[in-house]
C-alpha cells in the first residue's frame, strides 16, 4: 500500500491515492516560476507575430529587421522575438519566483498572447496589411 | 549516391532533426498525459519522470537546432537571388517557384507561413521543458499546470508539423 501525499504550502496534507504500494511525498512549490515561463513564452510568440505583421505593413520596419542580408527581415523578426522571450523571462522570473498567482488569469493571458502570435504569422492575415 | 552540401543540410534540417523531434514529442506527450495518480506507482513514476524529462528537453533542444539551421543555413540558399540574366533557376528555389505558373503559392503562402510559424515551436517547447524539469512530481497533483503544459506541448508540435509539412512539399516543388 502507498500514498501519494501532497503537502500544500498552507500545511494542509492531501492524500491523492491511498491504495498504491508506496508513498511519495511532494512538497508543493509556488507557481511563480511556471507563470514566468508561460508569460514569457506568450510574449515571445506575440512579438514574433507582431513583427511579422509590422514588417509586412511597413517597408521601413522590414528594412530595419533586415539584420543579415542573406536571411532578410526574418533574421530581425526571429532575433527580436527570441530576445523579447528571454528578456521577459529574465524580468518575470525573479519577480514571481517565490509567489503563487491565480493560474486561471495567467492561462488566459498566455492563451491570448499565443493565439495573437499564431494569427500574426499567418500569411492570409498579415497580407491584409501589406504596404 | 552522393549528397551535396545543400542536400545534406536540408536532410539534417528536415529529416534527421524532424525524426528526433517526433520521437521526443511522442515520449513527452505520453509521459505528460499519463502522469496521473491513479495510473502510477512510485517506482513507475521514477521511470516515467526520467523519460518525460528526457522527452521534453530533447524536443526543446531539437526544436531550437532545427529552426536555427533552417533559418541561418538552409533558408539563405532558398531565397538567394539569381544573377541578372540567369535562365536556369534550379539553384534558386524561391525564384523558381515565383517564375513557375501554378507554383507561386508554395512561396507566397507556404514558405511565408513556414518560415515564421516554425519559430513558435522552440519557444513553447522550452516553457514546457522548464515546467517539467522544475516541478517534476508536482505535476501529478497540479492538474491545471499539467494540462497547460500538455496544451503548449501540442501547440509546439502543431507549429513544427505545419512548418515541416510545408517544408516537405516546398522541397518537392523546388528542391534546395
Amino acid at each position: 500500500m502507498a500514498t501519494i501525499r501532497v503537502q500544500r504550502r498552507d500545511n494542509r496534507t492531501i492524500d491523492e491515492i491511498e491504495w498504491k504500494a508506496e508513498e511519495l511525498e511532494i512538497v508543493e512549490q509556488p507557481n511563480g516560476p511556471a507563470v514566468a515561463a508561460l508569460l514569457a513564452a506568450g510574449v515571445g510568440v506575440f512579438v514574433l507575430g507582431l513583427l511579422t505583421t509590422l514588417a509586412e505593413a511597413n517597408t521601413d520596419v522590414a528594412d530595419w529587421l533586415n539584420f543579415k542580408n542573406r536571411v532578410g527581415p526574418l533574421s530581425g523578426k526571429t532575433i527580436m522575438a527570441v530576445a523579447a522571450y528571454m528578456a521577459s523571462w529574465a524580468v518575470f522570473a525573479p519577480l514571481l519566483w517565490k509567489r503563487s498567482i491565480a493560474m486561471n488569469t495567467v492561462l488566459i493571458v498566455t492563451a491570448v498572447l499565443v493565439a495573437a502570435g499564431f494569427i500574426g504569422t499567418f500569411p492570409k492575415f498579415f497580407e491584409l496589411f501589406a504596404a | 549516391m552522393d549528397l551535396t552540401n545543400r542536400e545534406t543540410w536540408a536532410a539534417l534540417h528536415g529529416m534527421f532533426f524532424g525524426a528526433i523531434f517526433l520521437l521526443a514529442f511522442a515520449g513527452g506527450l505520453a509521459g505528460l498525459w499519463s502522469l496521473r495518480p491513479e495510473w502510477v506507482t512510485v517506482n513507475g513514476l521514477k521511470e516515467r519522470m526520467f523519460r518525460l524529462k528526457l522527452g521534453v528537453t530533447t524536443m526543446a533542444v531539437v526544436a531550437w537546432v532545427t529552426v536555427i539551421t533552417g533559418t541561418w543555413i538552409v533558408y539563405p540558399w532558398y531565397r538567394a537571388k539569381p544573377p541578372a540574366g540567369t535562365t536556369d533557376l534550379t539553384d534558386f528555389p524561391k525564384s523558381l517557384l515565383l517564375a513557375t505558373p501554378g507554383k507561386e503559392e508554395w512561396h507566397k503562402f507556404g514558405m511565408e507561413w513556414k518560415e515564421h510559424i516554425a519559430w513558435i515551436s522552440p519557444i513553447l517547447a522550452t516553457a514546457v521543458a522548464f515546467i517539467v524539469l522544475y516541478y517534476g512530481n508536482q505535476l501529478i497533483a497540479d492538474k491545471k499546470l499539467r494540462y497547460a503544459s500538455i496544451v503548449l506541448f501540442v501547440l509546439a508540435f502543431a507549429a513544427a508539423a505545419v512548418a515541416g509539412g510545408l517544408g516537405a512539399f516546398i522541397t518537392k516543388a523546388a528542391p534546395i
